[in-house]
């Protein structure tokens, strides 16, 4: 914890205990935190419906439903390497090669063969996750910056190689043929941006349900310490390999998505600064929390968009947050509102606190000397 | 075997550029056990400041050469005293987050002041191929292997034979005991981001004519090279550095001359992966002691 937080802290408890104290002794400050998580839930639940009515009002702008199914692509591989990240404790500076696996084969299994579009989406995801598989083995014995450092020569490796096989279609890439399921075209912009919506709340929901479990206890266990789990009976390698295998299948997922929504799929695409991206979304968005991710993604896609005009610019935004969220506000995007709210209960104790010493006079010494002064020779 | 031999000598610019851009890696690990992701991004900007010197203020090549790489120091230790001094204590994996931020704020920066199309900067040593019967070698490709060689010569020198070294090594070792024995850690490590971000500066500045042309992100290969080859000689370990960047430069370059040069990277991810899973601790690095 950054010193000062802690002392922010303790006011805002301290002005919870006086308010609770004013209101009587019948409330309770348990009474403000229900507050809360009814403020958290009635949040969720707009959020929840402004997604689902979203094409209502935009559907028909296809350069905008783009970019939105392109958010909630991201915030799904954003998801997924905060599973690894926040809650394994296992960096990753290569997701942009697993995000590469799933559109591939996506695309070059949608063009060779008839599946139905939910066998196309599941291949993808188990690929992608053979693939987190096969570098979680060696992965499974490295540590921070070893981590670091192999996942980014994966991440660079797979656009290569990509390039130079012809399964891939080379300089050209493969053509994403399109997928329908009835009438439904899953090519169309609005019927495609419910399926990453569908997506994202599996991948949320798969994420949450997974840490509620040993499972997810392991997880954190082998983050918190990579010696002490194994002394908890936590099969250490087991786990990272099942933490990537996990990421990279959900970052498959999002694959079948990005290939539809770009409806070609290229080496090109997947360039290291998109894998920087991805790390960038879940550190700005927050780092292990459920929102932060996702709410991560769209926001560095939404200054993607609006600095095109200047080269370098959006990259310049996307380090100077990740700076300033380890500099200033340790729990990222959506520990702003908290912040602000900190901040604000601050205010207003100081205020009351000017006021009070200007109209009241000054309090009593509530222990009688001769007793203050037994007490400090006892 | 002429084809080999000649191969080999070619291999040698580049690995010696792998060689400093790694030893830059080394110098600051060693003190600060933080792994620079952002080391390239910086190197960048001693190479853009080294085109401006001579393009746009019109300074001799070497001159301005030697300037931008000290303006690196100042930048690597600016960057030790502006981020990464206050993460000093907390997880390493903070520090990465930091250096992979500070990778996007440089690369960022330099894309909006200096642009994206492809600059030149001349040969820092320019003349006549030196040649020895059939073989051949440029003298920019000289100049950066011997180069590479006396550098590593002088800072084991200073590392294993000066006082200042011997605080370096303590440090290196163990920084509270180091702290215990009066020197200053804080001077220490911001020292070693001086010289790792100014000798990275040097090595990009020889490698602008070889990778055709000078944008923001032209390190970003070179800067996996320079990881693979700190992993390859463990990473900390000065002569692993040198002689890790040396073997990967020959390595890719009989490569790219017997087959194809179209899966450098490939090879390269496969030959980091393989090196850490068969022997992590590198050629030359010493197995890590693991502290609860």
């Amino acid at each position: 914890m950054r010193p000062g937080t802690r002392e922010v802290d303790r006011l805002s408890k301290s002005l919870l205990r006086r308010a609770a104290d004013r209101a009587g002794p019948g409330s309770r400050p348990a009474s403000w935190l229900a507050g809360r998580r009814i403020a958290r839930l009635g949040t969720s639940a707009v959020v929840v419906i402004a997604a689902l009515l979203f094409p209502q009002f935009e559907g028909g702008n296809i350069p905008v439903m783009f970019l939105a199914t392109t958010a909630l692509t991201y915030g799904l591989v954003a998801i997924a390497l905060n599973l690894l990240m926040g809650f394994g404790g296992q960096i990753s500076i290569g997701h942009g090669g697993f995000l590469a696996v799933g559109a591939f084969t996506t695309a070059i299994v949608a063009t060779h063969y008839h599946f139905p579009p939910i066998v196309v989406l599941l291949l993808a995801g188990l690929v992608t996750g053979l693939v987190g598989f096969l570098l979680g083995l060696p992965a499974g014995r490295l540590r921070s910056h070893y981590l670091a450092v192999a996942t980014l020569g994966f991440g660079v490796a797979v656009p290569e190689l990509a390039l130079n096989m012809s399964l891939t279609g080379g300089f050209t890439g493969v053509i994403m043929p399109p997928q329908q399921v009835g009438s439904i075209q899953f090519n169309t912009p609005v019927p495609l941006y419910y399926l990453a919506l569908a997506l994202v709340a599996t991948g949320m929901a798969a994420v949450i349900s997974l840490l509620a479990s040993p499972t997810g206890r392991r997880f954190r266990a082998v983050r918190d310490s990579e010696e002490i789990a194994p002394a908890l009976g936590v099969n250490v390698p087991l786990v990272k390999l099942t933490l990537f295998s996990l990421s990279a299948f959900f970052t498959g997922l999002a694959g079948y998505v990005f290939a539809l929504n770009n409806s070609i799929v290229e080496y090109s695409q997947f360039d290291f600064s998109l894998s920087l991206f991805f790390f960038a979304a879940v550190i700005v968005g927050g780092l292990a929390s459920t929102w932060g991710p996702l709410v991560g993604a769209i926001a560095l896609v939404i200054v993607q968009q609006q600095t095109t005009s200047l080269g370098g610019l959006s990259e310049t935004i996307l380090g100077a947050a990740v700076v300033l969220v380890l500099l200033v506000v340790p729990g990222g995007l959506v520990a702003l509102p908290r912040l602000v709210l900190r901040l604000a209960a601050w205010v207003w104790w100081m205020a009351q606190r000017v006021l009070r010493r200007r109209t009241l006079p000054p309090p009593q010494d509530p222990v009688p000397a001769e007793r203050a002064m037994g007490a400090s020779e006892g | 075997m002429t084809l080999f031999l000649q191969l080999v000598l070619s291999g040698l610019g580049w690995g010696g550029i792998y060689a400093l851009a790694a030893l830059g890696l080394t110098l600051i690990y060693k003190t600060s056990n933080v792994v620079n992701f952002a080391n390239g991004a910086l190197a960048t900007v001693v190479s853009m400041l080294v085109w401006t010197l001579h393009t746009s203020v019109g300074m001799p090549i070497a001159l301005s050469w030697l300037l931008a790489v000290a303006a690196g120091a100042l930048l690597g230790a600016l960057t030790d005293v502006m981020f990464m001094r206050r993460l000093r204590s907390a997880a390493i994996i903070v520090s990465i987050v930091m250096t992979l931020g500070l990778l996007l704020l440089f690369e960022g920066l330099t894309g909006v002041i200096w642009g994206f199309e492809p600059k030149a900067v001349p040969l820092v040593l320019n003349g006549p191929v030196i040649t020895y019967g059939s073989l051949a070698i440029s003298r920019n490709n000289l100049f950066i292997a011997g180069l590479t060689v006396v550098l590593g010569l002088v800072l084991y020198v200073f590392y294993e034979h000066t006082r200042p070294g011997l605080a370096v090594r303590a440090v290196a070792e163990d920084p509270e005991v180091a702290m215990l024995m009066g020197i200053s850690r804080r001077r220490v490590v911001t020292a070693s981001w001086a010289a790792g971000v100014a000798i990275a500066g040097a090595a990009a500045t020889l490698a602008v004519p070889a990778s055709g042309g000078l944008t923001p992100t032209f390190m970003e290969s070179i800067a996996v090279y320079a990881f693979a080859a700190s992993v390859l000689g463990g990473f900390g370990s000065l002569l692993g550095a040198v002689v890790g960047g040396f073997l990967i430069g020959i390595v890719t370059n009989l490569v790219a001359g017997y087959w194809s040069n179209n899966l450098q990277l490939t090879l390269v991810f496969a030959l980091i992966v393989a090196v850490l899973y068969i022997r992590p601790e590198g050629l030359f690095g010493r197995r890590a002691r693991v502290r609860v």
